[in-house]
């Protein structure tokens, strides 16, 4: 809070009026102790003349008169009017001020306001509340605690997060929150491929607000209307999330972390096995194809043996029976202790689950503050080492943090910061179902697993000669050569994933300030990094093997010319105004290339070991610059009444001549009633209405028509030549040269109040969000030739109810408790589409099953086939087996939650505190790809039991096995007909409706809880040490309910608009810290 | 120096700012605005090439539906689940956007490069164009006969979002009259695309044949459904069609990826070992004594030739695999043969349609070219077609059985025109799994066309509903209009 003071008074800091005769000398103090404040402003009542205290607490002002009166105030402080006179030092204390309402808020462009008197939501969260957990993303963080702000991070070590504020805007666009730093913004796109966001396999990269130092984060500002936003322009639309870094305290301060952190599985996210029936898809093999083994002559004695049918990725093989004697897969492997002997029937001894490791983690930090009169610095170092859970993962981070700040006379402050990151990351986990890859192990743990396969002999079997020696042979003659699935270990250690980004974030600021109320600053900003990102299959693995590396660089540079002004028209009237320019530069250049049909010398991965002569590299380069001009007033009377305003002026480089300039106004009101009506019980009020409009551009290369090379399905390489013929082809995509630009227009109103001595409080707003003519690549059907067209259109409205409540229902000297709730409800419809286009799909994924933008419906209904119905029961039909619906445009689930909230409890007594946060999803579904295949080959408990006859299930028809399936027959009567269960898909995909994976996402979550202590200060005397603080804390530590069985309901595969499937779902982590802070 | 400071950090920032036109960096670097007619219309046969060869699951499982092949661990196909990856989507998907698309811009470069230098003779413009047709033809034939009912008159058009679906026999009309526009435009002794026609390298003598085999099958196929018509088409083919197994029109794939033999991308290069002969052909070609066995198919594990059982999961290694041959990476695709023209020619001559010799000679011939085409000598040839099972008169069953049997076994590994062939003479016999799956809700019956894509019904709804009715019902055992029994 003071750092947040300390700032203020560095930006609005006067120099002393020439015209000054008089000198009032004093020294402000706080009420509690009497220790010095500073960077309290001192101001002559009704005039701009002001000073902020310095580090002692004393203040001396020029007035024209020898007698002022004098307005004190100071951020967390309660203001005083006081008089005073030359030659009389003047003494004030200060009360703290409880209320917590009544911070200055870093709104857009970094112009910090009280929030008081802010005519729109936003929410601050401070530095504490977001690096305590020690969690290496400072964005996942957030979650459950800020209403309207909707986070989901993947399971995946480094994995994207999606940081979506107030539901789905855009139809296929960007709708994810604008990250700024320090008012300069701070790329977070996700480069996954469409491959790996529509779940086909591929590496999540993360997005890149993971390079943001948890540990120099000061606070953080959630802007979440467009009213608040308006000024960022075009990426403002989706709300912004303002971070405020540490600019350096008075004094000389150093802060040290320390922490450890050891991550481990929720294991009901994860899958629980049948232990009854081991490989095999049914009574298939066999000399006669009707037993579940294969049989062979295995040891030479005449006599066929049971051998397991080694290339069945099912467990729907024979009964599990100690006593037989099957030879298996270690039986062929000749390094194995098993070769050559056949193996008793058994489950396996290690299953899955110990595949998964429980890694330590380290993250350390070194913070340095120091700060004068002049200017202040503050340099941070943080090195945070990942470690994931499926072996041979890392992710391993190196973060160091610059800014200064100094004085150089009364008017000119310059500035100056600069961030270097830079990030490893290994062994990165496979997303999605990539068939032909296998690099994802949770695709076999959860669909395509043999559970008489011992995880810790794979193990075993890799390391002994590092061979690809796996459970799933093509056959037992040749067990390094695998059909289906490669050794999962072999996966890990062998085909592995390497990536680096480095970057460095930065800007340099010129702060003028020729005249008290008015501020000019220039500023220029770079963002910009390099990344690399290698790929490798090494030779004997299920498919090509390759290398392949992707080579991307991007630069943002933002120019700013701002000036600000804060002038009182009258005592009673204040105008704050602003006008300025900002110029933005985005740039990327990459370059992805592939070997071609394998690699010649195993284990060297360099595109010369290519056995083809590699297809040329993928290419692409793309500048868009954005032209932005824009002012803003805010009027305040009397503290009570604000008006605001706003208005920009944009042009694009993205679209066509002539259409690509566009403006959009936003305007606020406020009235803090609390300064009219004055109850004892009520602190603070306030009112607040606005109207916003932003513009926005479109992709880039959407509007002019170009050729392009079609894609190797294979390889993913361009194809562009044939025999020395060039090669082209229409693109994919029609673009239109008449696109212009797209709009949001969003409505707010809120209301606050806090009461009783500020002990609760309230913020509860109301919001309706339109964005009209959006820039969509309309999904078309293919029969135009084209699979996407660029039209201007559609409507989506966004509606909803955002509720926060503060209370601290203890607060003793010793002892105090707050809670924080805050709640949302988000609706969102699309009420328009295209010209007759009542559907639009946002994706595709296998089982036929698409998320949709249905006019009259939410933005991501999921479209699949559903079970017929008859009088509501579901209908079975002559074979036994569900019947379906003949078409897949059936909607059967919606992906957008009911509400979600979170409530955080705060305790703390003497040094010790303690806290947890309950993160709450209700509603929304999610389509399991997981169990649409895993229960067809018979990996989960329900598909090995017994049946209603006490016979298990599994068991022939002739011998009392079989299911009766739930339902009626088409003639409306009870369904009575037992169908074999002993062949794969008796559960499943075969036989069921996708409706039948598709499950409640909602979920409960104790998501964060801290225990901490500060050893007392007095405890360290005048020593070297200031404090010592230790933190245990643990995040999400336990699921309290949830709907989907055996997965996380949170997990999807990447950031982005397709959420709601799962495929290869990753567990859930839940991580146990240990920290200990030092301040030196 | 400070002032310096200053009026560097201002003027940079007046600088950036002055900039006139910035919509030109909207303009692609990377990507050409203008291309040759050439590289469009060689891209389109590629494409085109590549899913008629290709024995993916996702795009092309007509080998499996016309029961050549069955499946190992997944029998999703066999057992019809059409829905699961979205089949039907990818086939109309490559066709019309892939091919058809690329080859109707094509055209319209063509005209532009008309007028370009150095000028192109007339004869060299319309063979170019004759190309062009005739592979769109041939696209759309594919197209009609797959689904049924499709866009037609409002596909193509971008502006049409959502085309509706023409009646099957009108657009087969149609296609019949281009057809034999095309084949009117050609000289034979001019060049076309020249190495850029990747199919026929721009000899317009065998464009000539192509356009008239197609003319021949595109004949027979309405034969049932319009016998005065087929007769007339297949009377003015017969003289010009493929005549010898030198003859055959082939694209030939290269030696490395990505401009491979798709069956050795899917068979060998992924490494999986998806599909084994099925028990239905393999008993059935053990039983005629067939010297292909050994051509098709490799050796099971106990060293014979053994089908995998249709529609059930079946072990790799207990059973015959597809042989090397056709999956070497050079292996080519084989558009029209000797011996699918002389079963046509059988089969018109058994339907009365005066194209020259007897049934029995072009049974004979077809069948001869058939084991020869596959490597096999005359004399086993010879003593296969003399056995009575064989032989056209003692052979059982009516011509359709006899020319139906044996062309299902010549058209091996030509998985589409192999089931054309059985949906159009309902011959061998094939029966569906008996634990098939109810597919759309459907009893299960051998495919008889794919159901439309899981896109068109999401996004093009109206016109898929009043498509569906028009056809009878989406579903896969719905007969198309040529389809009589």
């Amino acid at each position: 809070m003071r750092t947040i003071a300390f700032l203020f008074a560095l930006l609005f800091m006067s120099s002393a009026s020439v015209f000054a005769q008089n000198q009032i000398k004093g020294k402000i103090t706080d009420s509690k102790d009497g220790s010095p404040l500073t960077g309290i402003s001192v101001k002559v009542k009704g005039t701009n003349n002001g000073v902020t205290t310095a580090s002692d607490g004393s203040f001396t002002i020029s007035t024209p008169k020898m007698e002022e009166t004098f307005e004190i105030s100071g951020v967390g402080f309660l203001g005083k009017t006081v008089k005073g006179a030359s030659g009389k030092d003047l003494q004030v204390s200060l009360d703290v001020d409880t209320k917590s309402l009544s911070e200055v808020i870093v709104t857009a462009l970094g112009i910090t306001r009280s929030k008081n008197t802010l005519p729109y939501a936003a929410t601050t969260i401070k530095g504490d509340d977001v690096n305590q957990t020690r969690n290496s993303n400072v964005i996942s963080n957030l979650s459950g605690k800020v209403a309207g702000l909707d986070i989901k991070q993947t399971n995946s070590m480094g994995g994207s997060t999606n940081v979506m504020l107030r539901g789905f805007k855009s139809l296929s666009g960007n709708n994810q929150a604008l990250f700024v730093i320090d008012g300069v913004p701070f790329d977070n796109s996700n480069n996954n491929t469409a491959d790996q966001t529509t779940g086909r396999g591929g590496f999540d990269y993360g997005s890149a607000a993971a390079d943001i130092n948890p540990d120099d984060v000061e606070s953080i500002s959630i802007l979440k209307g467009a009213a608040a936003s308006a000024l960022y322009g075009s990426r403002g639309f989706n709300g912004v999330i303002l971070i405020n870094t540490k600019k350096g305290k008075k004094g000389f301060n150093v802060t040290v972390n320390s922490g450890i952190t050891h991550n481990s599985i929720l294991k009901n996210t994860f899958p629980t096995y049948q232990k009854k029936y081991g490989q095999g898809y049914g009574f298939y093999y066999g000399p006669n194809e009707d037993s579940n083994f294969n049989e062979a002559d295995i040891n030479g004695d005449g006599i066929p043996d049971l051998v397991t049918p080694l290339t069945e990725d099912a467990s729907y093989g024979g009964r599990f029976d100690a006593g037989k004697l099957v030879y298996q897969w270690s039986s062929f492997d000749p390094s194995s202790p098993n070769f050559g002997k056949a193996l008793p029937w058994v489950a396996a001894a290690n299953d899955p689950t110990t595949f998964l490791e429980k890694p330590l983690s380290f993250n350390n930090s070194v913070f340095l503050e120091a700060g004068n009169d002049k200017g202040s610095y503050a340099l941070g170092y943080t090195r945070s080492n990942e470690k994931g859970l499926l072996p041979n993962s890392f992710l391993d981070k190196d973060l160091v943090n610059f800014t200064a700040t100094y004085k150089l006379n009364d008017k000119f402050t310059a500035g100056a910061s600069a961030n270097y990151s830079d990030i490893s990351g290994k062994g990165r986990y496979g997303t999605g179902y990539d068939g032909a890859n296998g690099l994802n192990p949770m695709t076999s743990f959860r669909q395509w697993w043999s559970v008489a396969t011992d995880v810790q002999e794979l193990k075993d079997a890799y390391f002994r000669n590092k061979q690809n020696i796996t459970w799933n042979p093509a056959s037992r003659n040749n067990i390094t050569t695998p059909i289906y699935w490669d050794n999962v270990y072999f996966t890990r250690y062998e085909n592995y994933e390497t990536d680096n980004r480095k970057r460095l974030f930065g800007n340099m600021s010129l702060n003028y300030k020729p005249v008290s109320w008015l501020n000019i600053l220039g500023r220029v900003a770079l963002d910009t990094y390099d990344e690399i990102q290698e790929e490798r299959k090494a030779v004997t693995s299920v498919g090509v093997p390759f290398y392949r590396r992707f080579n991307r660089r991007y630069t943002e540079t933002n120019y700013d010319l701002l000036g600000t002004s804060d002038f009182d028209l009258t005592s009673d009237l204040n105008l704050k105004a602003l006008a300025g320019t900002n110029i933005r530069v985005q740039s990327t250049a990459s370059i992805d290339v592939i070997t071609n049909g394998g690699l010649g010398l195993p284990r060297l991965y360099v595109l010369s070991n290519s056995i083809n002569t590699p297809l040329p590299p993928v290419e692409f380069e793309g500048t868009r610059r954005i032209e932005g001009y824009f002012a803003g007033a805010t009027l305040t009377y009397k503290n009570t009444y604000i008006l605001d305003g706003t208005i920009r002026r944009d042009r694009s480089s993205t679209l066509p001549d002539g259409k690509n300039v566009y403006y959009y106004p936003s305007v606020s009101a406020g009235i803090v009633f609390s300064e009219l009506v004055k109850p004892e019980w009520m602190n603070y009020g306030k009112v607040r209405i606005n109207y916003a409009e932003v513009g926005g551009d479109a992709p880039l290369y959407s509007t002019k028509d170009t050729y392009v090379h079609d894609i190797d399905a294979n390889s993913g390489s361009e194809v562009s030549t044939f025999n020395g013929n060039s090669l082209f082809s229409v693109s994919n995509t029609k673009n239109n040269l008449q696109l212009q630009p797209e709009r949001t227009k969003s409505f707010e109103a809120g209301l606050e109040m806090t009461f009783f001595k500020s002990r609760f409080g309230f913020d509860a707003t109301f919001y309706s969000a339109k964005t009209i003519d959006q820039i969509i690549p309309l999904t078309v059907s293919s029969a135009t030739g084209f699979s996407r067209k660029f039209v201007n259109s559609g409507i989506i409205q966004n509606r909803g109810f955002e509720l926060s409540l503060n209370g601290a229902p203890v607060r003793t000297t010793n002892f105090s408790w707050d809670i924080n709730v805050n709640w949302t409800r988000n609706r969102n419809k699309v009420l328009e589409l295209y010209d007759g286009v009542d559907n639009i799909i946002l994706g595709d994924f296998q089982g036929s099953l698409t998320t949709n933008a249905t006019q009259g419906e939410a933005y991501g209904t999921i479209h699949g086939t559903d079970f017929i119905y008859t009088n509501g029961q579901k209908t079975v039909g002559s074979n036994g087996r569900y019947l379906k619906t003949g078409t897949n445009n059936v909607t059967i689930g919606n992906i957008n939650p009911d509400w979600t909230g979170g409530i955080t409890n705060k305790f703390s007594y003497k040094g010790f505190s303690a806290s947890f946060l309950i993160d709450i999803k209700k509603g929304g579904d999610v389509f399991s790809t997981d169990l649409y295949y895993g229960l067809a080959t018979g990996l989960y408990p329900e598909t090995a039991g017994n049946n209603d006859l006490g016979n298990p299930l599994r068991a022939q028809l002739a011998d009392g096995g079989g299911i009766v399936r739930e339902g009626v027959t088409e003639d409306g009567k009870t369904n009575t007909i037992r169908v074999s269960a002993s062949n794969y898909g008796a559960y499943g995909y075969r036989f069921a409706p996708d409706k039948a994976f598709i499950y409640d996402a909602g979920y409960v979550k104790l998501r964060e809880a801290s225990i901490g202590y500060s050893f007392p200060k007095n405890m360290f005397g005048n020593g070297m040490i200031k404090g010592i603080d230790l933190s245990l804390v643990g995040r999400n530590l336990w699921i309290i309910h949830k709907n989907l069985p055996y997965a996380d309901p949170e997990e999807g595969f990447s950031s982005g608009n397709l959420q709601g499937i799962q495929t290869g779902a990753y567990p859930s982590v839940r991580a146990i810290g240990f920290n200990v802070k030092i301040k030196l | 120096m400070k002032r310096i400071l200053y009026s560097v950090l201002l003027s940079g920032l007046f600088l950036v700012s002055c900039k006139k036109n910035i919509t030109d960096l909207n303009l692609n670097p990377k990507q050409p605005d203008n291309v040759t007619a050439a590289s469009l219309y060689a891209n389109a046969s590629i494409n085109l090439s590549d899913v008629l060869a290709s024995p993916n699951v996702n795009t092309n499982i007509f080998r499996l539906l016309s029961q050549q092949w069955a499946e190992t661990t997944y029998p999703d196909e066999t057992n019809y689940d059409l829905d699961g990856r979205s089949i039907p989507d990818r086939w109309f998907t490559e066709f019309y956007r892939d091919v058809i698309k690329d080859l109707s811009q094509a055209a319209v470069l063509l005209e532009n490069e008309k007028l370009i230098p150095p000028i192109m003779t007339d004869a060299q413009f319309k063979n170019k164009k004759a190309a062009i047709e005739i592979l769109t033809v041939f696209s759309y034939y594919h197209l009609v006969t797959t689904f049924g009912n499709i866009p037609f008159t409002e596909a193509l058009n971008v502006d049409k979002t959502q085309p509706k679906y023409d009646d099957a026999a009108t657009i087969y009309a149609k296609l019949i009259t281009d057809l034999d526009a095309a084949l009117a435009k050609i000289t034979p002794a001019a060049s076309g695309f020249g190495s850029a026609d990747i199919i026929l390298d721009g000899d317009m003598a065998n464009w000539k044949m192509f356009g008239n085999s197609l003319k021949m099958r595109m004949g027979m196929l309405i034969a049932d459904s319009d016998p005065a018509k087929a007769s007339a088409m297949v009377l003015a083919a017969a003289p010009n069609v493929v005549s010898s197994n030198s003859e055959n029109l082939q694209m030939h794939f290269l030696s490395s990826p990505p401009n491979t033999n798709p069956i050795w991308e899917d068979l060998v290069q992924s490494g999986r070992y998806d599909f084994v002969g099925s028990n239905t052909l393999v008993n059935k070609m053990k039983s005629l004594n067939d010297p292909r066995v050994p051509l098709f198919f490799d050796l099971d594990e106990s060293g014979g030739y053994s089908g995998g059982i249709y529609g059930a999961a079946n072990s790799y290694s207990s059973f015959s695999a597809p042989t090397v041959t056709i999956t070497e990476p050079t292996y080519p695709l084989t558009f029209f043969s000797y011996s699918e023209m002389e079963f046509l020619k059988a089969e018109a001559v058994a339907r009365g349609i005066a194209v020259g010799g007897t049934t029995e000679e072009h049974y004979n011939n077809a069948i001869d070219a058939s084991i020869e085409e596959w490597g096999g000598t005359a004399t086993e040839a010879l003593a296969y077609r003399t056995q009575p099972t064989v032989k056209y008169t003692t052979a059982a069953g009516t011509y359709k059985e006899k020319i139906g049997v044996q062309s299902w076994i010549a058209l091996y590994n030509r998985g589409y025109d192999a089931w054309t062939q059985w949906r159009r003479l309902d011959y061998p016999e094939l029966l569906p799994p008996p634990d098939g799956i109810f597919a759309n809700g459907e009893t299960p019956g051998v495919p008889v066309r794919y159901t439309y894509p899981v896109v068109e019904q999401n996004l093009n709804k109206a016109n898929y509903n009043a498509a569906s009715a028009a056809i009878g019902k989406d579903r896969v055992t719905q007969k198309l209009w040529f389809d009589k029994f």
